[in-house]
């Protein structure tokens, strides 16, 4: 049964690819609407198929094709792998039911069934990665998911912001393969073999570079700082499924990797988990702040998906540093919490990129200064923006906050068990956890207040409509599974073999649902139930107009005040005066500008020194026949000398 | 035995006090705050010498109590308040190098830092913990009131932080040193503090280190010219 | 069925003392200003008289308006089953979790931030940013102080940590008392007492936490006055049941749970008191000094867990 669903996935979404690049000429809806649909269906097979491997627990192994003696296409799916692939084709399938209506709003005829065809592909690269067993089918599959998502995030061409975002984001994707395959080089040479399997008897030195080597991989996919500038580009650029599909899944895929070598392949020493925690903490934290201050709004929730990587990170992190003190209950609850955490934000991160999809689209503009009042006009895309917030602000019952409690859970528990230094290092690493908790719900009340709440801020917002039930059903997918999978935790837990020490979020949905009977009646009987609809309070003031409420840079800036250090943006003026003591004013310029520390003072610098170094070799091949030839004879006399005096 | 023990839960109380007021020194801006703040860290350390002398009778500590209540409880915050009247400023308001929060976050580092560092040595040499406590809180309140010297601008402040630290080095010694040496130490430091002050009212207590410099660059000025 | 008993008796406990608790503050503050006071009894007063009123909603609010006050109370009271008040139930799938506790409080403050903003009006809005901003600067010291306090007890759960003050008397240790310090400013910070925010003003450059409130009119205002008064009890019995736990039993019978409600009904009016003038000690800060006194009783958590590892 399982073999059937994966060779028939398998074999149906190039088919997909191929027929829909086919047919792109034939421009017309029912045949973008078809493939849509085998999408979803192909989706739906992968997701069935994980499941059973997850519950069954036995690990599945085929191999389909082999290229030659030592280079084939092995792929095996033990739980981790189930487990991702089954988050992977959940999201695929939300978003694939997204798409069905969303395709139609932007770019040429072709060009949709472009990018139909080429998100089959990405979402297949994407399940045949976690299924690798050896690296070579993971390094191919990793290759064809960057090259498809780049064409993806090319959708819009046009705009010359697309353009660079895509270009920026193919050159770091190309980085992250460079220092994997440093990796799955080094542990060939070691072991000998390609497969994905645990490593034994290498030195500590060479095991911890080759996982450094991989780790720097799999952190620049992931978008963990100082490597993540290229996701907010990215996310905003591509169009809002894509959007989804990249930051719910793809940087999941990175995570998978991470998880998969530090558990299986190598045995972690403490300080790989300690780095794994710095970058944790370090990603999260600024991510957030730096999402505080944006007003695009999907390139707020890109910032928010660096926080929430590095979240998983600080799991992760726990995991190793108490794997390696032999403290198994604590490594258990932090994996189990990082890799919830996986799950949860792949869940609400997709939720949210694709709500915010439609608010782009009804309104118009990525901007979140233009909108405002849009609950009352797309009250069922509202109420899923609002249970994505409630999800990813941590806010009991939602999963979001059972994910983040494991994690505190398991910081609380670990005081009484390490030593003095790793317990500061504790403190220190809880009081920035629960930081960038606490700002991130101040951001997504920012987020959705400001999008949905109180009055419209332009003529687009006023006119915006609700979007067509295939939208909202996609969304709404993932909205339910946020709720169910945070209210019954506990149960699925205990379903699973792990007894944590967790309260049951189902007795406290009930709690609150009693709750909320009660007080209920209580107003009813005992209240007033007259209702009026009046004026807001203007001081005065009887006409209220959207230039009276709060905007999104009024709502952040004490915010924005606390934290200057970090943000330092610098004013900038200058002045020109008709006379010469400087009293009558001419014109003048002036600027703010946000200093943006990763680009200026790291990419920049190594962009420049690459292109130097570029040009100089440039220059040397840039010559005419007689130097060549002196080339040649330099190249033949340094071979005469290694082998006279060498050999 | 369990007297010793509430006198060492009420001496480990205090302990937190007077780091708590440490922190406020760093960060309280105005001037007669400042002074209130100062003696009532000179009680608690005149507090811990007295149960200190309650415990094991000797008799220098009591001489120290007193003579900490006297000097720098009452005299020495009872003249800086009369100099303040003749002074023009009221607040300390401007910071270098790090803010009031900077400068908690960095001295709570160091306490920590601090405390790595004495645990390993200390331990071996006597096994009570209060020895450790009383080590670790002296050195970090000496190294805070370093803090404040630099971080300042006024030299009213600077002046109470070098009295923070003398603080500090007393409470170290409380617990450390050898007790007939302390006495000796504390008048050596009050006659280094007297020259100090002395050279300071020549240029005015209200003024800032620039202005310092600025007078004495004057100064050099005047000999060159000749 | 212990269970059960135990949410009967606190919830109805808690709501009936949290008013008393609001106006004794308010008494305690007049008797310091050199005035009588509202009466005792006001609170319980303008809650009835709250409830008699009609609401009024502005026509730019949308469904967060009216379900807020819903969420609010509930989500508090749900809280407030973390914290035993007179007596200590069996426990029961981790509902003290400290952590719980916390979010619960915060999921009450998110939609009270959402309200804030959805009627347009420029007080909201800038209530619902000053009060998420100091939620989230304050919050990684309260969890430090819990976490200290958990370092303290040995244990993250709040039923635990009381019980475990029920059998040793925690007040002589002296890291406790340290981190009841940092409490009673959480206190302060969290209730929006000054010198963090004034309860008693109208005027937009004062409030935070009544700016968001402003909107709200008859029985929705009586849900959120009676919910912010409910968190303050909670956050006042942390402290108290910690350090004092005379009265607090472990077992429900009649006898012992009068006692019990009577005695938190003497030690939270007493803490009541000492918040009335350590109010009127102060003037309200300004908005932007505020960290420095978080950092404060951040400050006080770190020396605790000092305090610790030292001995």
């Amino acid at each position: 049964m399982q073999t059937n669903l994966f060779l028939a996935g398998l074999i149906l979404y190039p088919a997909i690819t191929i027929a829909a690049l086919a047919t792109s000429s034939k421009a017309k809806m029912f045949f973008r609407q078809t493939i849509l649909w085998l999408i979803l269906l192909a989706n739906l097979m992968f997701l069935v198929f994980s499941v059973i491997t997850f519950i069954s627990g036995r690990t599945f192994y085929i191999t389909p094709y082999q290229l030659t003696a030592s280079l084939q296409f092995d792929f095996a799916v033990d739980r981790l792998g189930a487990f991702f692939m089954g988050t992977t084709s959940l999201v695929a399938v939300s978003v694939s039911c997204y798409s069905l209506r969303y395709v139609e709003h932007s770019g040429t005829d072709a060009g949709k069934n472009v990018m139909a065809a080429i998100t089959s592909l990405f979402i297949l690269s994407m399940l045949l990665v976690i299924a690798s067993a050896n690296t070579f089918s993971f390094l191919f599959w990793w290759e064809i998911m960057s090259i498809a998502s780049f064409f993806l995030v090319m959708h819009e061409r046009d705009k010359s912001e697309t353009r660079k975002s895509a270009l920026f984001y193919l050159i770091m994707t190309q980085m992250s393969t460079v220092f994997l395959m440093f990796g799955f080089l080094a542990i060939y040479a070691v072991t000998g073999s390609f497969n994905i399997q645990p490593v034994s008897g290498i030195s500590l030195p060479l095991a911890s570079a080759i996982f450094l080597s991989l780790f720097i991989g799999f952190i620049i996919k992931a978008g963990v700082m100082p490597f993540h500038k290229w996701l907010p580009y990215a996310h905003s650029a591509s169009p809002s499924n894509i959007s989804a599909l990249m930051s719910g899944v793809m940087i999941k895929v990175a995570i998978y990797g991470i998880v998969r070598y530090l558990m299986i392949v190598f045995s972690p020493v403490w300080w790989w988990g300690l780095i794994i925690l710095v970058f944790g903490t370090f990603s999260a934290l600024l991510g957030v702040i730096y999402a505080l201050k944006e007003h695009d709004l999907k390139k707020l929730l890109a910032y928010h998906s660096i926080e929430n990587i590095g979240i998983i990170l600080i799991g992760i992190g726990l995991y190793a540093i108490f794997r390696s003190y032999g403290l198994q209950d604590l490594a258990t609850l932090s994996l189990l919490g990082g890799l919830f955490h996986t799950f949860n934000h792949a869940m609400f991160k997709s939720l949210l990129f694709l709500t915010a999809g439609s608010v782009v689209n009804a309104t118009g503009t990525r901007n979140i200064e233009e909108m405002g009042g849009l609950l009352k006009t797309m009250p069922y895309t509202g109420v899923l923006f609002l249970v994505g917030s409630v999800a990813i602000a941590a806010l009991p019952p939602l999963n979001g906050f059972v994910s983040e409690l494991m994690i505190f859970q398991s910081f609380l528990q670990s005081f009484t068990v390490v030593g003095p230094l790793l317990k500061i290092v504790m403190f220190a690493g809880l009081a920035l956890f629960a930081l960038t908790s606490a700002l991130a719900a101040a951001c997504f009340v920012k987020a959705f207040g400001i999008v949905f709440l109180a009055m419209p801020r332009s003529e687009a917002a006023r006119k915006a409509t609700e979007v067509s039930p295939y939208m909202l059903f996609g969304s709404a997918i993932l909205a339910v599974c946020c709720i169910f999978s945070g209210i019954f935790s506990y149960q699925i837990f205990m379903a699973l073999g792990y007894n944590l020490a967790i309260p049951d979020m189902m007795l406290i949905g009930l709690l609150l649902f009693i709750a909320l009977i009660t007080v209920w009646l209580a107003v009813r009987v005992f209240a007033n139930r007259k209702t009026r609809i009046s004026e807001t309070w203007g001081c005065g003031l009887t006409s209220q107009n959207s230039r009276m409420e709060y905007t999104a840079s009024g709502f952040s800036e004490p915010i924005l005040t606390i934290f200057r250090p970090v943000y330092r943006t610098n004013k900038w003026s200058e002045r020109w005066f008709f006379d010469a003591g400087n009293s009558l004013f001419k014109n003048g310029h002036a600027a703010i500008r946000t200093f943006k520390l990763f680009e200026e003072k790291i990419y920049l610098p190594v962009a420049r020194f690459v292109q130097r170094f570029s040009l100089y070799v440039a220059n040397l091949q840039d010559v005419d026949l007689d130097t060549y030839i002196l080339y040649s004879f330099i190249a033949i006399i340094v071979l005469v000398l290694t082998m006279g005096w060498l050999v | 035995m369990t007297e010793t023990i509430v006198f060492s839960n009420i001496v480990k109380i205090l302990f937190v006090f007077v780091l708590g007021t440490a922190a406020l020194v760093i960060t309280r801006r105005t001037l007669s705050s400042l002074f209130t703040i100062y003696s009532i860290q000179s009680w608690f350390i005149a507090i811990i010498a007295m149960i200190l002398y309650l415990n094991n009778h000797a008799v220098t500590l009591l001489l120290i109590a007193l003579l900490t209540v006297a000097s720098k409880a009452i005299v020495i915050p009872a003249v800086l308040r009369r100099i303040q009247f003749s002074m023009n400023i009221k607040r300390d308001l401007e910071f270098r190098y790090l803010t009031p929060i900077g400068s908690l976050l960095v001295s709570a580092v160091l306490v920590f830092l601090v405390y790595r560092l004495f645990s390993q040595y200390l331990l071996t040499i006597s096994g009570d913990s209060l020895l450790l406590f009383g080590a670790v809180i002296g050195i970090s309140l000496t190294l805070m009131g370093m803090l404040v010297i630099f971080t300042r601008r006024k030299i009213i402040t600077k002046i109470l932080g070098y009295l923070t630290m003398e603080n500090g080095v007393l409470l170290f010694s409380l617990f450390i040193a050898e007790l007939p040496f302390i006495v000796e130490v504390l008048i050596v430091i009050d006659l280094i503090m007297l020259i100090v002050l002395a050279a300071i009212l020549a240029f005015g207590i209200d003024s800032t280190v620039e202005v310092f410099h600025e007078k004495l660059n004057s100064f050099t000025n005047w000999f060159r010219d000749e | 069925m212990d269970f059960v008993v135990y949410t009967l008796i606190n919830t109805i406990f808690v709501l009936l003392i949290s008013p008393l608790f609001m106006s004794l503050i308010k008494k305690v503050k007049a008797f310091v200003q050199g005035r009588r006071g509202p009466p005792l009894l006001q609170t319980y007063f303008m809650m009835g008289k709250l409830l008699k009123k009609e609401r009024v909603y502005s026509a730019n609010t949308s469904l967060v308006m009216r379900i807020t006050p819903y969420i609010e109370i509930i989500f508090i009271l749900v809280a407030s089953l973390s914290v035993p008040l007179v007596f200590i139930p069996q426990p029961v799938a981790g509902i003290g979790n400290v952590i719980l506790f916390l979010y619960l409080m915060v999921v009450a403050k998110f939609f009270m931030a959402l309200a804030g903003l959805d009627a347009g009006s420029t007080f909201g809005g800038m209530g619902s940013s000053r009060e998420m901003t100091f939620s989230a600067i304050v919050e990684p010291v309260v969890i430090v102080a819990f976490a200290a306090m958990g370092l303290v007890l040995k244990t993250a759960n709040l039923h635990q940590m009381f019980g475990i003050s029920l059998e040793s008397a925690l007040i002589t240790n002296p890291a406790v008392l340290l981190t009841s310090v940092s409490l009673f400013i959480i206190l302060i910070v969290e209730t929006s007492r000054i010198p963090v925010d004034n309860p008693e003003t109208h005027l937009e450059l004062t409030m935070i936490h009544e700016a968001m409130i402003l909107e709200y009119s008859g029985p929705d205002l009586a849900l959120m006055e009676i919910s912010h008064a409910v968190k303050q009890t909670l956050l006042i019995a942390i402290p108290v049941n910690i350090l004092v736990p005379w009265g607090l039993t472990a077992s429900p019978t009649v006898p012992g749970v009068l006692l019990a409600m009577i005695s938190f009904a003497l030690k939270g009016s007493l803490v009541a008191v000492i918040i009335g003038f350590f109010e009127s000690m102060f003037a309200k800060s300004r908005l932007f000094r505020l960290p420095g006194l978080f950092m404060l009783a951040l400050f006080f958590s770190f020396s605790t867990i000092l305090f610790e590892l030292l001995s």
